[in-house]
């Protein structure tokens, strides 16, 4: 298994290479840059030239990306084009809450959705079974931000429990249960989505596996039923699921975008967005990398609970 | 080896979840878990703390900097300009004490004696000519060299010649006054305007050590360590809140709130917020808007106050007069369109529809222009009278983020179908609509635009000017832009600028649309205070919030 490892991380090198060049490629391709964009009618048109003088945007796109190159090799993603910060620091600040945020999505999804999507397979065409899938695709139908807006105005403003967003109430304590109260709502609304989807496939997968020969054979030798759901079907089913979580990881990255610019959370996807709007390449091309890194991990790890839950998958 | 599968799955499921878990735990404790006062909500927020609301994030702290309105709005809580405009026009001290000129040429600024930065150390001329020294210097990235351009000695750009280091134009009278002198007389109110209320001055003793070429980086401009304002800054966490606290030795008296937080927020998160009481009032300047559609919500919470007031920002229809060079034909189209039923159903009554780049409350407006009214009759007169293709379809460029913007776009455009014009929309981001602007790639554009109240507006019409995306050349425009840029006499200037007002209005290079009124709502909790278009940073020392409500 670890010679699979290390050839899978040598391989991601040139992955991870091809990745910035096309990254770079379409974050240059975008029509405007960061300097053309300045609504101030006080800006002299010499002012805008001497800065993208001083910000190398005058050289040819190839230059402008083995400089980048160059610097990241030597562990700098540069500064942000529009506010001079180093890049490193401003992606470093918002790793923290975007994994909070999402970690936590992630749990309470499947804390829900596994026991549930077993239970409807198992009493499939019961009351349960219809409303956990009727439930499972609300979750998946409603947009993030229909339903964070939705919360915010049931929850925040009409009921007075909960913040409308931040991660932590200003000027007072900033303890944990503060930012677990503001964590409450947009942890949520991103967890239904995945809840949703998740119900879905662990259902479908065990019922796959619960017509199997196997599973008659099981009770047949007068296992309890409790064991040959949990033990035998559950651990088969999970393989398909395990690539599922693999995947998820990706589409959360996009859909935290919605949710923290809804409710402000001061995560990578709120920074992607600002980035966006202001053509910030060195900014943009950092938060590229780190998801194609992310993304890249998250496959492996796949791959590597894969060959736990199933001994008959090996790699060599 | 089951088994040991088994734990190797656990643990790695484990470490999964204590990551995750690890990411928050470091991100509270960096932010500095404190005392547990339990306050929930933020709405019970008593004693000497205000929150404001804004929608746009600041970028950066660096005032000779600052490519945006929110940053420069930011950064006068913290750094005081030598003037404030209380009123069109209307000028009053602020860390000057007088500025004064006798022949419109040669200024003084006396700077108030008591003024200090933050470390103790007093605010002097020669902080005010070391700033003036680094705009002028063509190495330093600024955005408000412009400011500069009339100074004596340096280039229309408002740099310096090459090879010269020094700007002979600026000298330091004493430690208290400094003067400064333009290449020809102008009309002060021009200097006041710029110089005196958007010019914010740099710590000689903090950045002289710098290399100006690498100024912008300077962690100084990030998170500026010593200032002169009321309030001092403590931390910005990004894109989410400012905060200050207070300078107890300002100059102008020690501010009465202890704390004052921007937290940095969307439009409809910011009308939850003043509902539930988390913010006290938001922002002026466009960049705090409550957008027009919810503000009779606004009206009706009972826990605040509301005011709205006409603005000088306007929006514009551009023509790209090199696809367009019939001035009948953009006439035409400047009949054609609807603009009262904009600001009628639109802004809901709260706005104006504005002709030509001034609106009601600049003294300049020519009142007696005549307006082009909504008459689709005389449009189709103009168009057959032009000769007008009607097979030619005409590119509508839309920028989205303006929410009212883009539907105005849906009314202009049935406007332009009603008199038999074939047109193609496109929305675009705002960096993608500023390209297609410059490279004239659209017939025509919707732009918002806030100039000063001075009359100058030359990055507009002058056909070299930096927002000129229509394109428009006028010689006759471009030589009464210079005069009236260069008048001294301010009744002499408005017959200039009258002039001005009579051209455009023939020509159409653009059509103003509309003003939207900037929308306010303050807390009840508020004692003093309050969102103003001007003199909104008049006396934020006396600014203070009550306890209950």
């Amino acid at each position: 298994m670890f010679p699979y490892i290390i050839r899978r991380l040598l391989i991601a090198i040139p992955v991870l290479l091809g990745v910035t060049v096309f990254s770079f490629l379409i974050v240059n391709l975008a029509p405007g840059n960061p300097v053309e964009m300045f609504v101030n009618p006080d800006i002299s048109q010499a002012d805008i030239e001497l800065k993208k003088e001083a910000l190398g945007l005058n050289d040819p796109i190839y230059v402008q990306y083995f400089r980048w190159l160059g610097n990241l090799v030597q562990g700098d993603f540069g500064f942000s084009y529009s506010t001079y910060e180093p890049v490193l620091s401003m992606v470093a600040q918002r790793i923290g809450p975007t994994l909070l945020l999402m970690g936590t999505a992630l749990i309470v999804a499947y804390l829900f959705a596994i026991p549930i999507g077993v239970l409807s397979a198992t009493r499939q065409y019961s009351w349960l079974d219809y409303l956990s899938t009727s439930a499972s695709f609300l979750g998946i139908s409603i947009p993030h931000f229909f339903l964070g807006l939705g919360f915010i105005y049931i929850f925040a403003v009409q009921l007075h429990v909960l913040p409308t967003g931040g991660m932590n109430t200003l000027g007072s304590d900033e303890g944990f249960a503060d930012t677990f109260k503001h964590l409450i709502l947009p942890a949520l609304v991103l967890a239904a989505g995945i809840a949703g989807r998740m119900v879905r496939y662990v259902r479908s997968s065990m019922l796959d596996i619960l017509g199997q020969d196997y599973l008659r054979t099981a009770r047949s030798k007068g296992l309890r039923e409790f064991f040959v759901i949990n033990k035998h079907a559950f651990r088969n089913a999970l393989i398909p699921i395990i690539t599922v979580i693999g995947i998820d990881v990706s589409v959360l990255i996009g859909g935290a975008v919605v949710t923290e610019q809804i409710f402000q959370w001061p995560g990578l996807g709120q920074l992607t967005i600002q980035s966006i709007g202001s053509r910030d390449y060195p900014t943009l091309m950092a938060i590229n990398f780190l998801a194609a890194i992310a993304v890249l991990t998250s496959n492996l790890l796949a791959d590597i609970f894969y060959s736990v839950a199933d001994p008959r998958i090996k790699y060599d | 080896m089951k088994r040991i599968r088994r734990t190797i799955g656990i643990a790695a499921i484990a470490s999964l979840l204590l990551l995750a878990g690890c990411g928050g735990g470091s991100n509270t404790a960096s932010s500095g878990g404190g005392s547990s006062s339990g306050n929930s909500g933020g709405s019970s927020s008593a004693g000497k703390t205000m929150f404001l609301g804004m929608v746009n994030p600041p970028i950066i702290f660096n005032p000779i900097n600052s490519t945006d309105v929110a940053s420069q709005f930011a950064e006068k809580f913290m750094f005081d300009t030598f003037l404030e405009m209380e009123g069109p026009l209307k000028f009053v001290p602020k860390l000057a004490e007088s500025f004064e000129t006798s022949d419109n040429q040669t200024f003084t600024i006396k700077i108030n004696k008591d003024a200090k930065w933050s470390d103790g150390k007093p605010v002097t001329a020669e902080d005010a000519a070391f700033t003036f020294k680094l705009i002028a210097n063509p190495k330093v990235e600024t955005t408000v060299g412009s400011y500069l351009s009339m100074f004596d000695g340096l280039e229309n750009t408002g740099k310096l010649k090459e090879g010269q280091t020094e700007l002979s134009a600026v000298k330091v009278i004493d430690e208290k006054t400094i003067q400064f002198k333009t290449k020809a007389p102008v009309d002060p109110n021009m200097v006041k305007e710029q110089l005196g209320t958007k010019l914010m001055i740099l710590p000689k003793h903090a950045l002289e050590n710098v290399d100006p070429a690498a100024l912008s980086q300077n962690p100084f401009m990030q998170k500026p360590t010593v200032t002169n304002g009321p309030f001092k800054f403590v931390q910005y966490k990004k894109d989410q809140y400012i905060e200050y606290e207070k300078n107890p030795d300002y100059y102008l008296g020690a501010p009465e709130l202890d704390k004052l937080f921007i937290k940095v927020l969307p439009a409809p998160n910011l009308v939850a917020q003043l509902q539930t009481g988390e913010v006290h009032m938001n922002v002026a300047s466009g960049i705090g808007k409550i957008p027009p559609q919810d503000y009779e919500t606004v009206k009706k919470f009972e826990n605040v106050r509301t005011k709205d007031e006409p603005q000088f920002g306007f929006q514009t229809m551009m023509f790209n007069t090199e696809k367009l060079p019939d001035p009948k034909v953009r006439q035409a189209i400047a009949y054609a369109l609807d603009r009262p039923q904009i600001v009628d159903k639109l802004l809901k009554g709260y706005g104006e529809v504005v002709d030509g780049p001034y609106t009601s409350i600049n003294p300049y407006l020519d009142k007696s222009l005549e307006k082009y009214s909504y008459n689709v009759e005389k449009a189709k007169q103009l168009l057959q009278e032009a000769g007008w293709d009607f097979n030619r379809e005409l590119n509508f460029v839309v920028p989205l983020g303006n929410k009212v913007r883009e539907q105005s776009a849906d009314i202009l455009t049935q406007n332009l179908q009603a008199i038999g014009l074939k047109v193609k929309v496109t929305t675009y981001d705002f960096p993608t609509v500023m390209q297609k602007a410059k490279a004239g790639e659209f017939e025509l554009l919707l732009m918002g635009l806030t100039f000063t109240l001075d009359p100058e507006v030359s990055s507009l019409y002058s056909s070299i000017g930096t927002f000129n995306f229509m394109k428009y050349k006028n010689p006759k425009v471009d030589e009464l832009l210079l005069k009236g840029k260069a008048e001294p006499n301010s009744d002499k200037r408005k017959e200039i600028y009258n002039e001005l007002q009579k051209i455009w209005n023939q020509d159409v290079p653009l059509i103003t649309l509309y003003s939207d009124n900037e929308f306010s709502a303050i807390s009840k909790q508020v004692a003093n205070g309050e969102p103003k278009v001007f003199g909104f940073h008049n006396h934020l020392e006396k600014w203070s919030v009550g306890g209950a409500q």
